[in-house]
């Protein structure tokens, strides 16, 4: 027994002089690695105590430029701190420039900046902070991503040319970098936003022959696949597929909404069932939420499933919100929204929820707060917006079933063009593409396709399209109309 | 009595120049190594002599007694057997001094024993009349006569050495039988008489004062000889594997016959030649000369006499070779003779090892080759740029130890690079040519602050005199477990060494370095010119864009067929298609299965010639090694000057500079470029003058770079990455500005 201890004493001494003939450097190193693989397995905690580790401990190390990286990375992404996450990255810009960590600082606080920008002047910051990568550190590996981040600065703010102009540069300056592929795809995108379809297929083309194995190969086939639909031959070309017929039993009579997840599930809320609920792929119908008069089904920035109901919004699984709206007299309770019509949240927070008794769009900020109308001041008009949802470049889609009219918005509620009362009938429903082409589902006369110049590109109609009710658009442009005569969801591809 | 002073300052500038000459003779022929001790006091006895003389010459000749007694004094203490030549020429004339100084005083007996001491050191020794006055001479005749006596030796057959050996075991050697009498001093004498071959006899003779002794000695053969008549002349014969004598010179009429007889012919053949002292038995005996079949024999010497070997003729050994190279025109070196021009049929190449040798701008061609008699071989040889070992160098003080290891190392182990031709380049000259700009190998490197205008010239400079287009310079950092070298490749003319690090020792580390190295960028690709687009609801691959003037363009096909098949596949998907091209080569016929755009078009099958697109080398991809590209880039330039394969070489070479930020360098390939290349859809012309915006751009040229936008932008079909790559043109008309 005692020579069993004698033999551990004797290995944790082998052990301790191994650990103290590595260098600080050697053991700051390891000790930051740890920390990335804990990041990576998803424990936040420990990686931080890690990274704070080599700071305090380690201070004079090669490390620490890395570790006060991770650190803002963790307060900007774990606990979404910017001001804490801010104050790392200063660190590293100021006291650690030369390490190469620095142009990673640089990168960060730029997207901080970005993440938070309302205005050019906010932007224009942001493109500072990215352009000093490569001034400072022209061969460092985040010259590509700050040039990527520019872009999407200039994409923000409605540059489409400068941004494809920079992602160009990522592409064909930095093929072998992460962010290539997606640049490649970005620039797709641009040119489809500035009305070049072809030039755009191309160029979405190019993501899946330079990048196949990238994870942007698939959405640039959808892409691709939607822009052929529409420009790719003399005439946009929508045909049913026959083949698609989900059976969802009751799920499918009374239907008000419909939502193609960013999974690809089918969602359908249903008045008859009083829920919403998923089908997906296979058409294995899956659990859904329960709400009492669903009214639209829109998706978060995040991805999550939003289902307004009459008197509650749900976002997500578990989070399920009712609002009022301040008292009309001092001291008196504030008043509930019992009739909501429709919500949707911004990119920046901001929950948009219509409520047909005040016939108004109200906002309220990231925490429930209410902050007015939506538009206000002298935009405020009353209207009982059935539909809200955005178009992926910061607009905002709103229709007004009883004034014909499809509006798109931008996030200060200043309206940039408007579709109706001319020409639509009955409008039920609207959904909008990633290349911001309008689709409105009117019950009398199919479904009409609008570029963003607000031209009649196509109508989608066909025999088995008696009345729509519900529309959405899936990932390849495919649309899904509910007809409610029918009680069925087509598909046209 | 004293001769005239004009006489007298002559004999002694006569004896100082002899004096002076003995060092230089002795010098001339090698002698053995004397101690220095020894060598220190000849020359001290030296010195003193010449002091000695220069007094024997003024007006008080007895002070130079006192000089010559210290010159016999170190020299008699040396002892006379450890003299050597120069000593006992010093020592002699030291005698002869003293001798005839005290003559001069009228010491005539003390003048008479330095003379007796000079005969007895050399017995031959003589005084002239003509310098030395008659008394002193007849003295010193005197006294010889009582000491020295006469031999003269012949020996049957002649040329034996005759040693004579005095009971002290003394020997002098007295020179080659037959010779005259030779004057020795009177004695008992053991007398050796040798030659090779045969015994050495040995007899005893007494020689007496003012006699003459005679002796004959026949010699006993112990050892053969063999005589050779050989066609033709320069044949090396070798006897037991060591080489005893090369033909030469015409074979003697009397021999003729003979040779004839042999089947040689005399006018060809060497004069006879003998191979003396064979030992008796057997022999192997070999012929050999270049471009000849060597001949092995025996050769059997059972008896001490001589043998007449039969005449023997060597018979040619030659082979040929064909040798083509691309580009053609190389200049062709074979051991380093010069032989014409690729292509080229060599006749008449001597078997055996060649070193073949093919020289172009564009590189070299290097292969040792062991040719057989009569064979004929073909060599494609491929112009491979050389890249030169410079050297390695430690960064620090621990590394120093390593470096001929890791120099040894890295030379054995890169020599496996196939698409490169490695050497070592002179250090030396290296040193020279670096130092002229005051530069060292460090200071080409990244990071050591050194002008990259003067790195480029001084590496253009190196490359034109070491005939390379590349250079390999190796570091040793500092210490660490493993002994790392960071080999470190820079182009000639270019700005910016690439690093890579391997284990200097380990065979199998290079292996990566060796596969990355002999990457070729392949310049072009095979190329439809039709652009198509996958989607999930078409049947095949629609056709977006044809390329003007393209091979599908060719082939009718149009914007909106879609592509069903290629060579009887399915295509699926552009890469399907993509992958199909890329099976092909330029020229190559490919077969699409295409369907017409019109509703219920039919499928059509349309037969497309591919043609060729040219590639841009990407501006930033890890796995190449940039400087390796620009050495093949560079030779595409000097091997095919003037041809679109050059000029778009020039443009990659412009994309690798800009890869390391050499905006300079990158605008100076453009210029050209732009100027080379042709004004065509895809990359062409308009690639070139977007590139050079770029360049300039980034130089600060701003007012040139718009102008080269605004160029680039008329170039409406042109392209980057390749042929089907995005427009130039709305990308140069963004960066033009309004």
């Amino acid at each position: 027994m005692r020579r069993g201890w004698l033999a551990l004493l004797a290995c944790l001494a082998v052990a301790a002089s191994a650990a103290a003939q590595e260098t600080p450097d050697v053991q700051a190193r390891r000790l930051l690695e740890d920390g990335r693989a804990y990041m990576a397995q998803g424990k936040q905690k420990q990686a931080l105590d890690n990274f704070n580790i080599v700071v305090s401990s380690f201070p004079a190390t090669e490390a620490v430029g890395q570790a006060l990286l991770e650190i803002g990375r963790y307060h900007m992404e774990v606990e979404n701190d910017p001001a804490k996450a801010r104050a790392a990255f200063e660190q590293v810009t100021k006291q650690h420039a030369r390490s190469d960590a620095a142009p990673g600082a640089y990168y960060y606080q730029g997207m901080l900046t970005l993440n938070r920008a309302t205005t050019p002047a906010e932007i224009d910051d942001a493109l500072a902070q990215f352009a000093r990568v490569e001034t400072l550190y022209p061969r460092s590996d985040w010259v590509p991503r700050a040039l990527a981040a520019q872009a999407l600065a200039h994409r923000r703010a409605g540059r489409y040319a400068e941004a494809t102009d920079l992602n160009r540069r990522v592409s064909l300056e930095y093929p072998a970098s992460d962010a290539a592929a997606s640049a490649q795809y970005e620039i797709g995108r641009a040119l489809a936003l500035q009305g070049l379809p072809k030039v755009a297929m191309e160029e979405f083309q190019q993501v899946r022959n330079r990048f196949p194995q990238s994870g942007w190969a698939e959405p640039a086939l959808q892409r691709t696949t939607a822009l052929y639909r529409l420009h790719g031959a003399a005439k946009p070309s929508f045909a049913q597929d026959a083949s698609f017929a989900p059976a969802a039993g009751d799920l499918l009579k009374d239907v008000r909404a419909l939502l193609v997840s960013q999974t690809g599930a089918l969602w359908i809320a249903s008045e008859k069932t009083r829920n919403a609920a998923p089908i997906d792929a296979a058409g294995k119908l899956g659990a859904g939420f329960s709400a009492e008069d669903p009214r639209t089904l829109a998706l978060s920035p995040t991805g999550d499933v939003i289902l307004a109901s009459r008197a509650a919004v749900r976002f997500g699984a578990k989070d399920v919100r009712t609002f009022t709206t301040p008292p009309e007299k001092p001291g008196a309770p504030p008043k509930p929204v019992e009739k909501i019509l429709a919500a949707a949240i911004t990119p920046g927070g901001v929950v948009l929820v219509s409520d047909e008794d005040r016939e108004a769009v109200l906002r309220y900020d990231a925490k429930g707060e209410y902050q007015g109308t939506f538009p206000g001041g002298r935009d405020a008009a009353k209207r009982k917006v059935t539909r809200i949802l955005l178009d992926g470049e910061g607009g905002i889609v709103t229709l007004d079933r009883d004034e014909k009219t499809v509006r798109v918005w931008d996030e200060s509620g200043k309206q940039l063009r408007s579709i109706g009362p001319v020409g639509l009938k009955r409008p039920v429903d609207v959904a909008v593409d990633a290349f911001r082409n309008l689709y409105v589902a009117d019950e009398e006369t199919g479904v009409h396709v609008f570029n963003p110049q607000g031209q009649l590109v196509t109508t989608i109609a066909s025999p088995e399209l008696r009345r729509a009710r519900a529309l959405t658009l899936d990932a390849s442009g495919a649309v899904l109309v509910y007809d409610e005569r029918a009680q069925r969801v087509l598909r046209y591809r | 009595m004293r001769l005239p002073r004009a006489t007298r300052n002559l004999e002694g500038a006569l004896t100082a120049l002899v004096l002076a000459l003995a060092p230089l003779t002795a010098r001339a022929q090698p002698a053995p190594e004397l101690p220095p001790a020894i060598q220190a006091e000849v020359q001290a006895a030296q010195d003193a002599l010449a002091r000695g003389v220069g007094e024997f010459d003024g007006p008080q000749q007895s002070r130079s007694i006192v000089v010559f007694d210290e010159v016999i004094a170190r020299l008699e203490a040396l002892g006379a057997r450890a003299l050597p030549p120069r000593g006992k020429d010093v020592l002699a004339q030291a005698y002869e001094y003293r001798g005839r100084a005290y003559f001069g005083i009228g010491l005539s007996e003390k003048a008479s024993e330095n003379f007796r001491q000079l005969v007895q050191l050399k017995p031959d020794h003589a005084l002239s009349k003509e310098r030395v006055s008659p008394k002193v001479v007849e003295l010193f005749d005197s006294v010889k006569r009582t000491l020295v006596g006469r031999i003269a030796v012949s020996s049957e057959p002649a040329g034996a050495t005759v040693t004579l050996v005095s009971p002290g075991g003394l020997r002098t050697e007295l020179g080659l039988t037959d010779f005259f009498p030779i004057e020795v001093l009177a004695g008992e004498y053991a007398l050796e008489v040798a030659r090779a071959g045969y015994r050495t006899e040995t007899l005893a003779v007494s020689i007496a004062a003012e006699a003459t002794e005679t002796r004959a000695v026949p010699l006993t053969r112990v050892l053969a000889s063999a005589w050779f008549v050989v066609e033709p002349a320069g044949v090396e014969i070798w006897i037991d594997g060591e080489l005893r004598a090369t033909t030469a010179g015409n074979l003697a009429p009397e021999h003729h016959e003979a040779a004839r007889a042999k089947g040689l012919d005399p006018a060809r053949a060497a004069a006879r030649v003998e191979i003396p002292n064979l030992s008796l038995g057997s022999h192997a005996l070999e012929l050999r000369r270049r471009c000849y079949q060597g001949v092995k024999r025996t050769l059997d010497t059972p008896e001490p006499r001589d043998y007449d070997h039969d005449a023997i003729r060597l018979e040619d050994s030659l082979a040929s070779l064909k040798l083509s190279s691309d580009p053609p025109g190389a200049r062709i070196l074979l051991n380093g003779e010069a032989r014409g021009v690729t292509p080229a049929q060599i006749d008449g190449i001597c078997s055996g090892k060649v070193r073949v040798e093919v020289k172009h701008a564009a590189g070299k061609f290097v292969k040792d080759l062991v040719l057989e008699k009569d064979e004929a071989l073909s060599l494609d040889c491929p112009m491979r740029p050389t890249l030169a070992f410079i050297g390695v160098e430690a960064a620090s003080a621990g590394g120093l130890r390593h470096l001929a290891d890791a120099d040894e190392r890295i030379q054995q182990n890169l020599a496996q690079l196939s698409s490169l031709n490695f050497i070592a380049a002179p250090r030396e000259a290296v040193d020279r040519m670096l130092e002229q700009d005051k530069l060292t190998r460090l200071s080409l490197l990244p990071g050591s602050g050194s002008d990259p205008d003067l790195v480029r010239k001084v590496t253009d400079r190196m490359a034109a005199s070491l005939d390379v287009q590349g250079f390999l310079i190796a570091v040793l950092p500092e210490e660490r477990l493993q002994r790392t070298a960071r080999l470190h490749l820079l182009a000639a003319g270019n700005t910016t060494a690439e690093a890579v690090e391997v284990v200097f020792a380990e065979g199998p580390a290079y292996a990566p370095l060796v596969k990355r190295l002999d990457v070729l960028f392949a310049s072009e690709r095979p190329w439809s010119g039709v652009v198509t687009v996958d989607t999930l609801t078409q049947e095949g691959v629609p056709v977006l864009r044809v390329v003007p003037g393209s091979p599908a363009e060719k082939a009718g096909i149009v914007a909106g067929d879609v592509v069903l098949g290629a060579d009887g596949q399915p295509v699926k998907a552009t890469a399907d298609l993509l992958a199909a091209v890329a099976a092909k080569k330029p020229g190559d016929k490919l077969v699409l299965h295409v369907r017409g755009a019109a509703a219920g078009a039919q499928p059509r099958g349309v037969e497309l010639a591919l043609g060729a697109s040219a590639r841009e080398i990407p501006l930033f991809d890890p796995q190449l090694v940039y400087n390796k590209a620009m050495m093949d880039l560079r030779a595409v330039v000097e091997g095919y000057p003037g041809t679109e394969a050059a000029a778009y070489a020039r443009l990659n070479l412009a994309l690798c500079a800009m890869h390391f930020s050499d905006y300079a360098g990158a605008h100076e390939y453009l210029q050209k470029a732009k100027a080379e290349l042709p004004l065509r859809p895809g990359l062409s012309r308009g690639t070139a003058l977007y590139y050079l915006g770029l360049a300039l751009d980034k130089l600060g040229y701003r007012p040139q770079a718009v102008e080269a936008y605004r160029a680039a932008a008329d170039a409406k079909d042109a392209t980057l990455i390749d042929n089907d790559g995005p427009a130039v043109a709305s990308l140069a008309a963004r960066r033009a500005g309004p």
